[in-house]
This record gives C-alpha cells, structure tokens and sequence, in this order.
C-alpha cells in the first residue's frame, strides 16, 4: 500500500534528557495532528543526549511538518529525516514459542535466548518488512508470547 | 535569588497573586523596590496584564502565580499570547520537590498542563538550575519568535539558600534563531514582486514584533505592491496609504479581498496564514503563480499554504535584503492599482446609521476623531473587535492591540490596564462587548487602585453579538443562549468599583460622554448603549472563500 506508506516520515531526533522531554516530544506529534506509528528511544553518542527513532504517519499535514514542528521544540537538539531506502532499518523481536517449532524459525535467523519447559525464546531483528514476515511465520506456529520494538535506524555511509 | 535574577533581567512590573506555593517569594518581595509588583484580581488578569504589557512597550511582562489552582487560572492568559507570540514569563510555585507527584495540596502539573500554549517551560527542582533557567527563560521568551515562557519552581527551592550566583553564557544547543536570510531567496522574492502584473503584500504581526514598518513601506512604495494587513498587523501599514488595502481576512475590506482572490503574487510578512485569514482554503488567493513567505519561524512554512519562495528570517532584514532588488517593475502594474482603488470605490466600508438607534462606528468615529494616532486602543473579542480594528484608521504601529489568535473574551480590560503601566504616557481605551467585559470586570479594582488613564468604551448590545450575528446569518437564524439581558447596571457597578461612569443612549450625548471621559483623570467607564441588531460587515460565510464576503446591506 504505497499511499499509506507515503505518509509515514521516519525520523532521528536527537534530545536534551530532561524531565519533560518524551512528554512535549510525544504532545507536539498529537497535537499536529500526527500519529506514532513506531518509537523507541535510547542514550545516543553524546553524553546527557538520548535519540528518538519516530515512525510518525503526518496525517493531513505537510510532511515535513514533523520535522518542523519538532525542531520548533528547545529540548529537541537535531532532527534527521530518514525517510527512504538510504538507511539501515532494524526492529527487534523477542518470542518465546514451543520447542517443537523452532526449525523454521531458525532458518530464518532467529537466535535462542533461552530454552525451558513451557517454550524457547528466540530473538529476531531485521528490517520491518522482514520482522513482519517473522511474525508471520511465528503466528503459523503458535506464539506463547512475543515483544517487539520500535524502529532504530541509521543513514547508509555510501 | 529568584527576585534578584529578575531585577538582573531588568524587570520593572511583575503582575501576580500570592499563595501558599510562592509565600517564600513573597516574603522577599519589599526588598526589591525596584520590583513593582501589582496585585491583581485574578490570576487570568495577571496574564493578561503582562501580556498588553508587553504588546504596549515591547518589553516582557512578568507573571507570579501560586501553584495549583494559581497556575492554571493562568492558562487561558498563556494561550492568549502564544498563539500571538506575546513576550512573557511566568513564574509560578510548585509544591516541594519532595512532595511531587503525591498529589500534595494545591499541587497540579503544571508543565503538563501548559506545555501546549507555551514556547517553552522549565520545572525547577535545584537552585543550582535557578540562576540559568530565569536567564534563559528570557532569552526565549524575546528572541526568535517571541512567546510565553513558564518557570515553576518548587517551594524548597525557593526558600535555599545559595550564593550569589551569576548565570553562566547562555548555551541552548536546541534553540536555534532564525536570523539570517538567504540572498538568493531575497532576490528572486523581490524579482517576483516586481515582475507581477497583479501583486498583493499582506503584513502579520511579525512585522510590527521585528519594527519592520519603515522597510515594508519601502518595498511597497518601490514595488508599488497593495498592503493588506491581518488583525494582528494592523498598523503595519498607514489604513490612509493609497496602497493600503486595510484589512484582510473573512472579516476584512471588500477591496482587501478582491486584491488577494485576483493577485498573481502574493507576499505574505511575519503571518501564520490561519483560516480566518484564507477562509476556505481551497480557494485562497486561486490565481496566484507565485507565493512568497516570510516568517522568521521555519515551520510556518507550508503549514497552511506551500510558498514557492520561503524567506525563514526576521521581517526587517528580509524585507531590506529584497529592497535592492525590485529593479523594473511589470509595465501593467498602473492598470492593477486602478482596478484596485475602482474596488475600493465600489465596496466601501458601511453601516445602517437610519434607525436612530446609536451605531458602533458613531462612537468609534468620534473615538477616532479625539484619539487620532496618539491613543492605544485595546480591543476585547466579538463585534466590538472587528468594529474597532475598521473603523479606526490606525497609521502607526503599537496602537491596535486585541486577542487575535486565541480570541480570548475578558482581554481587553486587563490588557489595557497592562499596557498603561507599559506606556504611561499614552491615552489608552479599552474597547469591549458587556459580555467579554463581565469575564474580567473584577480588574477594574487594579484600574483604580493606581488611578489608571483607562478609558472603558462598553459597546453593549445587550447579548452575544458576535455569536447573535452568527446564529443569525449561518445557523438559520435560531438564537440560542445570546441574551445578555440579565447584565448589571454598568454605571452602578463602577460606582461600586470606585470609579465614575455614564451611560449613552443617543448619538447626540457621545461627545459629551467622551469629553467627560477625557476630563477625568484616572479610570473612567461609559457604556454605550448600541442599537442591539448591529453587524459586523463584510463578512466572508462560514465554509466559504474570500470572494463570497457579504457587505453591509448599505451597500446593495
Ligand atoms: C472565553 C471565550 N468564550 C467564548 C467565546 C466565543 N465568542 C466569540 S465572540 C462572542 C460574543 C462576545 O459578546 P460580547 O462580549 O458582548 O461582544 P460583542 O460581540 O457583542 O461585541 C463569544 C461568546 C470566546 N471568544 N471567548
């Protein structure tokens, strides 16, 4: 679906770590009328700075508006945009099905974390496309139980 | 410490309201003389206070309130002057840091519930961010694009002890200003300009916050481009200019309108472009080629409408920037001014003055006639507004001030009473409808508690009439709940408030009202009674674009 997918701008937003940064981070994005439809946040390379990966669908609003809104905002340091095929794009899952299942998993990549009684855990990454067929394949069998992250991304060096 | 880094700040007025949260601020207080602090009424009246304040004398107005119920009295005044990049901080109390989060007494979060309507906020929980924070909350409140800065500070912080300790450089790596302008951009806007055959300017606020006046009148004289201005920008531009095109908007001049639905080029100056300025935006200004955006905010840029030549800087440099620029001018730009005074000609500005009945405009006409360009008039929201920012021929900036953005009800009275203590030395009018003026009357104690010159004009039409109007003309004329029959005897009520007031109910008695008025000194108050079925015209209906405006029937 190409048009929903038009919608989306992935971006990098490198923040001060203050108390109410998530807080007016997350309140611009709503009150534009925009929506998260992936997040994860982590310390970034620079000492007191974290990074947010925002998977944000613009709504009716100009694309670059997310970018522009976010900018307006003092705790907001840098914003990449990373919209586009030039980047490296990871999400994380972590399952835990039964033991009996996990060839085909395994095939695909997936690594055991941990094997017990009532399931393996097994842990997956990779672009969200792929993570998605994951899943998949992880429904085909079964799940007991399952986590997944949010988008970390990173633009490709040439 | 908190009252030293505002005298440092160079503060003069602080408008607040003590309580529990801020008591040890309080208690300091009588050892700053040079801090006037100005007790208020409420706290909304102290926002408001500091917010005409700022607009008045372009200095920041300076705000304390006690936490909880303290604070968010304070939201409605915030709002106000965000959505009009008013310079302001806000200081409020906040329970002890250790008591955060625990739902202590009065406690509410604050933060949370201003981080919408303003620029930025701290939440101070040490005093070593003390000195720093107040130092920054400054810088951002009046740099860039200016606007509401809230610092709420807990109550152990205010009470620590701590040396004295001068803010370091200031070092915001997250807030970055907008300064400089892009020649090539500047040179292809000022190319356009002169090369349309039908140019319109239209001049926001941002143009009076950045004094960009004298270069905006420049351009437009060199490029012989019209200048409509929004509600917020009036007094960017001489309304008796022949360029002029007064006011835009769905409530703007008939003339105004038709130069933007049949421009070519289109520049739009220190303005967000909101509805009320492009009604329906679909067809805003449909024949225009080439729009042109200057904002010294990045994000207005295609927020609304996408410019094909984006200026991101402050309006006076980039208005200089393109005045070398404009070289030759299209050779049909004659025939365009024609058809623009033919317009004015043919849409006048009217009203009904045949029903003997007391008209608005009357008073605002003979309002006009004493006050000339030496008063500042602060309107409140409704009729009232839009009768005072068209009926009033504003030539210089600074003398129209009103709730654009946020249309807040209750501004006028409050902000006016601000933008005395701003600009002492200038006669200031404060224009309201009955209903906005109830919503903050309790200020009228600070008027004469410090014998303000403030003259209040009640234009009272006995009801809501901005929305009468519009129940009237959109909502199949059903009138709901826009009586304001049940309303007090405005004279007796001043009485009561200490201060002397009339009541005017024929055109023959608003000279001597106004004399009366003028030769009172301190707060004075005259309520008009105004023919209760006056409307504001033109107006653009609801949902439709600017070409559609209605006129007053006058002009049929
Ligand atoms: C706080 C607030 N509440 C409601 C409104 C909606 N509103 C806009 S104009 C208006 C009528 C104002 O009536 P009045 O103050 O008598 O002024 P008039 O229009 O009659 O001049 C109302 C209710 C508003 N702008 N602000």
């Amino acid at each position: 679906m190409p048009e929903i997918k038009e919608k989306i701008r992935v971006l990098s937003v490198l923040v001060e770590d203050a108390p109410n940064t998530l807080t007016k981070v997350s309140g611009a994005i709503r009150r534009r009328g925009f929506h998260v439809r992936g997040i994860s946040v982590g310390p970034s390379s620079q000492p007191g700075r974290f990074r947010i990966t925002l998977q944000v669908d613009h709504g009716h609003a100009e694309a670059d508006q997310v970018r522009k809104q976010l900018e307006r905002l003092v705790e907001v340091v840098e914003v990449e945009d990373l919209t586009g095929d030039h980047v490296h794009s990871r999400e994380l899952i972590v399952a835990k099905v039964a033991a009996s299942e996990l060839d085909a998993l395994l095939k695909r990549g997936a690594k055991v974390l941990s094997t017990a009684a009532d399931g393996t855990t097994v842990e997956f990454s990779g672009e969200r496309e792929e993570v998605g067929d994951f899943v998949d394949e992880l429904t085909r069998h079964g799940i007991v139980d399952v986590a997944r992250s949010g988008p970390v991304v990173m633009r490709r060096t040439q | 410490m908190i009252l030293e880094a505002l005298e440092r700040e160079g503060v003069e007025y602080i408008f607040g309201y003590p309580g529990g949260a801020n008591l040890p601020i309080y208690q300091h207080l009588r050892e700053h003389p040079r801090l006037k602090h100005i007790l208020v009424r409420h706290e909304q009246g102290a926002a408001h206070m500091a917010d005409g304040y700022a607009r008045a004398c372009g200095r920041p107005g300076v705000v304390f309130a006690t936490s909880g119920p303290g604070a968010l009295n304070l939201v409605t005044g915030l709002c106000t002057a965000y959505m009009d990049s008013v310079p302001m901080v806000a200081i409020t109390g906040q329970v002890n840091s250790t008591q955060v989060g625990r739902d202590a007494f009065q406690e509410s979060d604050v933060i949370g519930a201003t981080s919408s309507v303003t620029k930025h906020s701290y939440l101070v929980t040490s005093i070593d961010q003390l000195p720093r924070v107040i130092h920054e909350a400054f810088h951002i409140a009046t740099t860039g694009r200016p606007g509401p800065v809230l610092v709420d500070i807990c109550k152990d912080v205010q009470m620590a002890e701590a040396d004295r300790v001068t803010p370091e450089r200031l070092e915001i790596p997250g807030y970055k200003l907008n300064g400089h302008v892009d020649l090539d951009h500047a040179r292809r806007a000022a190319k356009a300009l002169a090369g349309a055959e039908r140019p319109v300017i239209l001049a926001g606020h941002g143009v009076l916050l950045s004094h960009a006046e004298p270069q905006l009148q420049e351009l437009a004289e060199t490029a012989a481009a019209p200048v409509g201005t929004t509600l917020l920008g009036i007094g960017a531009f001489p309304v008796k200019h022949p360029l002029s095109l007064h006011m835009t908007g769905f409530m703007g001049t008939g003339w105004c309108l038709k130069a933007v639905q049949n421009a070519d080029v289109l520049m739009m100056v220190g303005m967000r472009v909101d509805d009320r300025v492009t009604a329906k935006l679909s067809e805003f200004a449909p024949n225009v080629k080439t729009f042109i955006h200057v904002d010294i905010d990045g994000s207005e840029m295609g927020k609304n409408v996408r410019p094909h030549i984006e200026l991101v800087a402050d309006a006076k440099q980039a208005l200089a920037a393109m005045q070398p620029h404009v070289g030759a001018l299209n050779q049909n730009r004659g025939r365009w001014l024609a058809q623009i005074d033919a317009w004015r000609e043919e849409h006048p500005l009217r009203y009904k003055h045949s029903n003997g009945q007391l008209q608005p405009q009357d008073v605002l006409i003979d309002m006009y006639r004493r006050a000339r360009s030496e008063a500042i008039v602060v309107a409140d929201v409704g009729q009232n507004q839009i009768w005072a920012a068209l009926w009033w021929n504003y030539d210089r900036p600074g003398l129209f001030i009103n709730s654009g953005g946020a249309g807040t009800m209750g501004y006028a009275l409050p902000a006016a009473i601000g933008a005395k203590f701003g600009r002492p030395d200038v006669p200031v009018w404060c224009v309201a409808g009955e209903g906005g003026f109830v919503m903050t009357a309790q200020e009228l104690s600070v008027a004469v508690e410090h014998q303000l010159d403030v003259k209040v004009v009640l234009l009272n039409n006995f009801s809501l009439g901005m929305v009468r109007q519009f129940q009237d003309d959109f909502y199949g004329g059903v009138r709901s709940q826009v009586d304001l029959k049940h309303m007090p005897d405005f004279v007796k009520l001043s009485e009561a408030y200490g201060l002397p007031a009339r009541r005017v109910e024929r055109f023959e008695d608003i000279g001597p009202a106004f004399d009366a008025a003028e030769r009172t000194k301190g707060p004075f108050l005259i309520d008009f009674r105004i023919d209760p079925e006056a409307n504001v015209y033109p107006i653009v209906p609801l949902g439709k674009s600017l070409n559609e405006f209605w006129e007053s029937p006058e002009n049929a």
